[in-house]
Parts: structure tokens; C-alpha cells; sequence
């Protein structure tokens, strides 16, 4: 590693002046998993770390009146991962984000790794980032120029990492409310368990009156710098009740869409279009039993 | 050059560090805890596995001052005495040394039941991932009492271990979740 100063504010605006102070070699670390090892490789030399560490506001999460779900940035996956054991418990299909976030990684990693770290580190390996973008969440950033919001498709640059600015922390992440979708399920292949996906996919659906698909995104993880929506694979869900058989066409039509057959040139992007087909398939089946269930319960 | 304080197996230790200080090397170096290992140092193999107030991290891959201040569990403190000197262990002796297996975990100067579980199912050979397999076990087995062997393979994921093929530490984890259920709540404050 390279030398660098270490501070540890108590509150943002402390941590937006620091960064501030310190001018762009200063970087922000919330839990380090993905840093610290960049900067061990000396990838990454910052010349000071703001840690938020110590800045309770950022993390924990709680329902907005309108519904909403908003997650701290420096909330640690162990965290979400055991929401089911905290007061706010997370309702419906966003209990499908404390799932992934307790199936990625291992547990130690989980202790310190954040939502936001992950979301900022921005590969696009990282469950949290395909996931953000296909429930079409919205970021809320703070920095020396104010705040703003960023919806997660637009956060992430398709040629890597983000469009976050020098100086700018990452403070939100929310949630549609409940009825923004029906049904979601993540879906990822990794060859072992504490690997990072070598395909992710995510379907989310939300069922109209008459029981078919209103409105669907279909994204896709870990292929291209930044997780990137079907959306002529969505299109064809809209309208209908997907069969076995259309989940498994509807598959083909995001591998081709995703990852054409012309760009899929060595074993391993062969292997990942391959994957595409049967991740996507598989996600569009669990988030449509989902989502029936859920509208029968309620 | 910064100045931080930690507490280790109920123990302060403070001292000047430089920035780049992982809790690792704290832990190690500082503190002279070097039950702790060195495997990897880049987060994979799961040896430097220590609690943080009573959370489970790898030492390798947080900074010193990430956590100053707050209270670490190495594997020394999960028995906060030997039953008796190392060099008096032998095969031979070693009934003699230990009390009945089955009476470990009653008294404070025990075994932790995981170690005693560890050593009843033969559960390490050359013994360097074990300290990082019995932070992250003690971690898990508290949360989850009653796991499957499965569940097990899971939560020791990011542990690597070369000698043993995972079958006896799983045995071994299976046997201390027995031992520990009784006493898992109270043991989930320390």
C-alpha cells in the first residue's frame, strides 16, 4: 500500500469537507472488501481515506411514508442479510434484496462489505449492482455542490465504473414501494460459493388487474461493464402469463440480446451466453410464481 | 502515525500505528496474538479470521483504525487458558492431560466446545487454517445452533483448508453445535 492519512468523521458533512480538503486523491471507505484489496495491489493510491465508519446516519434502512425502501449506503450485508432479526423488517419482494445480500461473498466478508461500497466499487460482478439497476432504484449522493439523485441505470457509466463525482459520497439507496412490482427473483451462477457471479440475472415483474404481465424488466449482470435491461426480452413478457415454455425462449431472446452469438468468441463468453439463456428463464419463472403468489395472499 | 487503542480478548492494547496497519498486523505484531494466521492476505483463505464485537471479519483485509476502539476476539480468547502446557501434549500423555472430553466446556479454563470438538474428531492435521475455522464456526454456530452439514460447508466457504478435505472439520462443527446449543444465548454476548 501506499502512505495515506486516515480520518474518521462523525457525521456527512464532516466526511463532504474532508474529501473536500484532501482534493481527489481522497477516497471514501465504508467497509474496504473491495478496496482495501485494490489498494494492497496498489490498483487503487489514495492519498487520504474518509472512513464512514462512524457515520451512524448512513446506515440501517426504514420505510418511507410513500412506501419506499431506504437503505442506508454503509449498511453491511450481514445486516441486510439478518433484517428478518432487526425491528424493521423488509415486506414482500424486497425481502429478495436482504436474500442476495446473504448469499454472496462469505460471512466474514459480509461482516464489513456495504451495499454502497459495492455499488461505488461498481464491477459488474457484484450481485448488489444488477440488482439495483434492474429494480430501478434511485441513489442519493451528497458533496461539496449539494445533494442529487441518480437512478441506478444511469449510475453506472457502460464503459465501467460510475458517474459519481471527486468528492461525492453515495447516502441512499431506495426502493420502488411494494406495489412497484409483483414478483422479483435473482438469479447467478458462480463456480464456487464465495465467487462473484459469472452471470447474474434478475427478472421483475408486476401483474396487471387481470393477472398478466403489466410491466417487466428483465437485467442482466456481469457480461458487459454494467449490468445491462433486456428489453426486448421484457417485451415479450408484457401482456401474457409466461409458460415453461416462453420462460425458456424468453431466455434465448436475452442471450441473443445480451450477448450475440457473433460477440460470444471464446469458451468463456460461450459459456456465459449459455448461461444467460438459463439464468433469465429460470428468474422469469420464480418472480412469476412470486408474484402470483403474492397477489393471491393479499 | 496515528495513535489507537484496541481491545483484545479483554485486554487494552495501545499503540502508535501507521495508517497502513491491518488489524491483522495489530493483532500480530502489536499485540503478539499470533494464534491469528498470515495465509492469503487478500481476503480468500479465511486464516486471520477474528471477531470484531462479536461479528466475524478477516483481519487481512480491514485497516487497524477501521476498528479502533472496539473489542476483538482472536482464537486465544476462546479458551482463556490451556488445560496444560503444550509440551506436555503427547499421544501418550494425553489422557492424562485433558479431562474427559466429555466434561470440557464446563469450566472456565476448558476448551471451547468447538476445540474440544476439533480435537475429538480430528479435525485439523498441520493446524494453520484452524484458528480462522474456529472463529468463523464459533461466529455461525451461534447464530444457527441447529445447522446442517450443508449449511456448515457454507458458512466455512471463505476458509480454505489443504490437509483434511473438509469432512472432519464438518464432523467436528456438527458435534460442538450439539455441545453448544445450551449455552449459544449467553455466549452470543461475549
Amino acid at each position: 500500500m501506499k502512505p495515506f492519512s486516515f480520518h474518521s468523521p462523525r457525521g456527512l458533512g464532516e466526511a463532504v469537507d474532508l474529501l473536500e480538503r484532501h482534493g481527489p486523491g481522497a477516497q471514501v471507505i465504508a467497509g474496504g472488501q473491495t478496496l482495501l484489496l485494490a489498494m494492497k495491489e496498489r490498483l487503487a493510491r489514495p492519498s487520504a481515506l474518509v472512513s464512514l465508519a462512524e457515520v451512524a446516519d448512513l446506515r440501517g434502512w426504514r420505510y418511507t411514508d410513500s412506501g419506499a425502501l431506504e437503505i442506508g449506503a454503509a449498511t453491511t450485508y450481514a445486516a441486510l442479510a439478518e433484517a428478518e432479526l432487526t425491528g424493521v423488517p423488509l415486506r414482500g419482494w424486497h425481502t429478495e434484496i436482504a436474500a442476495v445480500a446473504g448469499d454472496l461473498a462469505d460471512r466474514p466478508v459480509r461482516t464489513m462489505g456495504t451495499i454502497g461500497g459495492a455499488l461505488c466499487a461498481a464491477d459488474p460482478r457484484f450481485d448488489m449492482v444488477t440488482l439495483v439497476v434492474a429494480l430501478d432504484a434511485e441513489l442519493d449522493t451528497v458533496g461539496a455542490g449539494g445533494g442529487r439523485t441518480i437512478r441506478a441505470a444511469e449510475f453506472f457509466d457502460p464503459v465501467g465504473g460510475t458517474v459519481l463525482r471527486p468528492g461525492e459520497i453515495l447516502t441512499t439507496v431506495r426502493f420502488r414501494p411494494q406495489d412497484g412490482f409483483s414478483g422479483v427473483a435473482f438469479e447467478k451462477f458462480r463456480y464456487r460459493v464465495f465467487d462473484a457471479a459469472l452471470v447474474s440475472a434478475v427478472c421483475a415483474l408486476r401483474l396487471g388487474a387481470d393477472g398478466a404481465v403489466a410491466d417487466a424488466r428483465v437485467t442482466v449482470g456481469a457480461v458487459h461493464p454494467a449490468p445491462v435491461l433486456a428489453t426486448t426480452a421484457a417485451d415479450r413478457l408484457v401482456g401474457g402469463t409466461p409458460t415453461a415454455v416462453d420462460t425458456v425462449e424468453i431466455g434465448l431472446v436475452a442471450a441473443d440480446e445480451v450477448l450475440p452469438a457473433e460477440q460470444a468468441t471464446t469458451s468463456v463468453r460461450r459459456y456465459q451466453r449459455e448461461l444467460i439463456g438459463v439464468l433469465v428463464g429460470r428468474a422469469i419463472a420464480r418472480s412469476h410464481e412470486r408474484a402470483h403468489t403474492t397477489t393471491a395472499g393479499s | 502515525m496515528q495513535t489507537m487503542t484496541l481491545t483484545i480478548n479483554g485486554t487494552e492494547v495501545t499503540a502508535e500505528v501507521d495508517e497502513r496497519t491491518l488489524l491483522l498486523e495489530f493483532i500480530r505484531d502489536v499485540a503478539g496474538y499470533t494464534g491469528t494466521h498470515n495465509g492469503c492476505l487478500e481476503a480468500r483463505c479465511g486464516c486471520c479470521a477474528v471477531e470484531v464485537d462479536g461479528d466475524i471479519v478477516k483481519s487481512c483485509n480491514v485497516l487497524a483504525l477501521q476498528v479502533a476502539g472496539r473489542s476483538v476476539t482472536t482464537v486465544e480468547g476462546l479458551a482463556p487458558q490451556r488445560v496444560a502446557p503444550l509440551e506436555h501434549i503427547t499421544t501418550q500423555s494425553l489422557a492424562g492431560v485433558y479431562r474427559p472430553l466429555d466434561a470440557l466446556g464446563a469450566q472456565d479454563d476448558d476448551l471451547h466446545p468447538l476445540q474440544a470438538a476439533f480435537h475429538k474428531c480430528h479435525a485439523l492435521q498441520c493446524g494453520f487454517c484452524t484458528p480462522g475455522m474456529l472463529m468463523v464456526l464459533k461466529d455461525y454456530l451461534e447464530d444457527n445452533p441447529e445447522p446442517t452439514r450443508d449449511e456448515v460447508r457454507k458458512a466455512i466457504g471463505g476458509n480454505i483448508c489443504r490437509c483434511t478435505g473438509y469432512q472432519h472439520i464438518v464432523d467436528a462443527a456438527m458435534e460442538a453445535a450439539e455441545n453448544m446449543r445450551p449455552v449459544a444465548a449467553p455466549a452470543a454476548d461475549g
